[in-house]
């Protein structure tokens, strides 16, 4: 499965719009990523960041322009595949399961094998060193931790295109440390990060401003 | 498909009480319903192949419950997805629609068939309910393709919460009616005369028909099986077809996220 466009980007926005109703959130976003960018995105609180991830992850439909992840559009199976989120991280695990059981649901989800899966996820407990909080379960878990096992989710198999949430915001030095870490590890990976925090930043290749 | 019902195997076994409660739930059921019969005794009612009331009615319980999983589990579940923020998480992995919609449907489903043979076992064991007749393959024909022709009606319940979020409600109040005029709880010819036709046309009445019969006679319940079977092949790609225009309507308003 190719991961990139013919002009060998992982991911390609042209004239992005969202509106919700009357308001409108993103305005004319052209943004291309290759394989081993890093990229931030950044913009005060309400100017869109997590808006654009969301649409590159196909939650959310454009309102206007295209989106491409590698040759396919945004949303479309080909592109969930090639695609590794990490959003919103609060809500988007199933809070009686242990933070494994989660890992290991959305790792058989994407490879279907069993052990396949079984073997994503031991390595990214390893590389995040979640042993010792992957077995609680996720609704005894802090803030911090559970933003661990978004990244380790967003990691599993190693997507070609990363998209990363305020990544950083609950991590505590070390935690940060293995996240960058990893990334470093992942030199093909497409990276973009939506951020304000100026560490993340600086760790990034190229920043694009979003207006408020 | 398969690691959506093992999660939500998880997630229910996780409440342990509830999800034994839940078990024997039915058996309350049929407790009531005996001893109703035991008052009244014998009815004129035609109750189909059914022996006696009791009979008659123990096999509505265990096919309603089949029936609500079949038809609202997936509304409720998706309704949880919403409320606990995981469903945009789910949707947001490479999974087809058909895969999202009979992922979640596929747990309550299974739990409710098992419950559906747990109580007619009980019923067998300690009511009085005679099975001596029954065609067991007969039995698990129609409980099995019940719940998949049904399983069309939860789709389209899944769809409706995908864009009204409390679609849920509505989802539980149609498959009891559906129940109640299709025969579940009493027999179709005590209806008003008005009714009496829309009960003949339910899916569920074949449901109800063919259970009966594989049960107390052992045989006839071919026909029931075959209609549930055609209604399955219509409904079931119609209602994958609109939870998937849902699912594009929510992506597009950006309300995967919101409950």
């Amino acid at each position: 499965m190719s991961a990139v466009t013919t002009n060998g980007a992982v991911l390609s926005i042209r004239g992005l719009e969202r509106r919700f109703g009357e308001h409108e959130v993103i305005r004319k976003l052209d943004l291309s990523l290759g394989p081993g960018e890093r990229v931030a995105l950044w913009g005060p609180n309400g100017s869109g960041k997590t808006t654009v991830l969301r649409c590159i992850a196909g939650t959310i439909a454009p309102s206007g322009g295209e989106i491409r992840v590698g040759p396919h559009p945004a949303g479309e199976l080909e592109a969930r595949r090639l695609v590794g989120a990490s959003l919103s991280q609060e809500r988007s695990f199933y809070l009686r399961l242990s933070g494994h059981a989660n890992l290991l649901f959305f790792a058989r989800v994407r490879f279907g094998d069993e052990r396949e899966a079984a073997r994503h996820v031991a390595a990214v407990e390893e590389e995040f060193e979640l042993g010792e909080f992957a077995p609680q379960r996720v609704d005894r878990c802090s803030s911090g931790m559970i933003q661990q096992l978004g990244l380790g989710r967003a990691l599993l198999g190693d997507p070609a295109l990363l998209l990363l949430d305020e990544p950083t915001k609950s991590l505590d030095a070390a935690a940060r440390k293995r996240l960058w870490s990893a990334l470093e590890r992942r030199p093909g990976t497409a990276v973009l990060m939506a951020t304000h925090l100026e560490e993340d930043l600086a760790r990034c290749g190229e920043r694009v401003q979003l207006p408020v | 498909m398969a690691a959506v019902v093992r999660r939500d195997y998880h997630v229910a076994r996780s409440y342990r009480l509830p999800f034994v409660l839940d078990l024997f739930y039915g058996v309350i059921n049929l407790v009531v319903f005996f001893f109703i019969s035991r008052t009244f005794g014998d009815t004129a009612a035609d109750l189909d192949a059914a022996p006696d009331y009791f009979s008659f009615a123990a096999v509505g319980i265990a096919l309603m419950i089949v029936l609500a999983a079949a038809s609202t589990g997936l509304a409720a579940r998706i309704r949880e997805e919403q409320l606990t923020g995981t469903l945009e998480a789910l949707v947001a992995q490479p999974l087809t629609t058909t895969e999202v919609a009979l992922g979640l449907a596929g747990f309550p489903f299974l739990f409710a068939i098992v419950r559906a043979g747990f109580y007619i076992l009980v019923a067998a064991a300690f009511m009085g309910l005679d099975i001596s007749e029954t065609d067991w393959i007969g039995f698990a024909s129609v409980l099995l393709v019940a719940g998949v022709a049904l399983s069309g009606l939860g789709v389209l319940f899944g769809a409706l919460v995908l864009l009204v979020k409390r679609g849920e409600v509505l989802a539980g109040m149609v498959t009891t009616g559906m129940g109640l005029v299709s025969g579940a709880f009493f027999p179709v010819s005590v209806l008003p005369d008005w009714l009496e036709p829309l009960g003949a046309i339910m899916p569920t009445r074949f449901a109800f028909d063919g259970l009966r019969d594989a049960i107390f006679r052992g045989e006839g319940w071919g026909g029931d099986v075959l209609a549930l079977t055609g209604f399955a092949t219509l409904s079931l790609p119609l209602a994958i077809f609109v939870f998937h225009e849902a699912l594009r309507h929510a992506r597009r308003t950006g309300s995967l996220g919101q409950y």
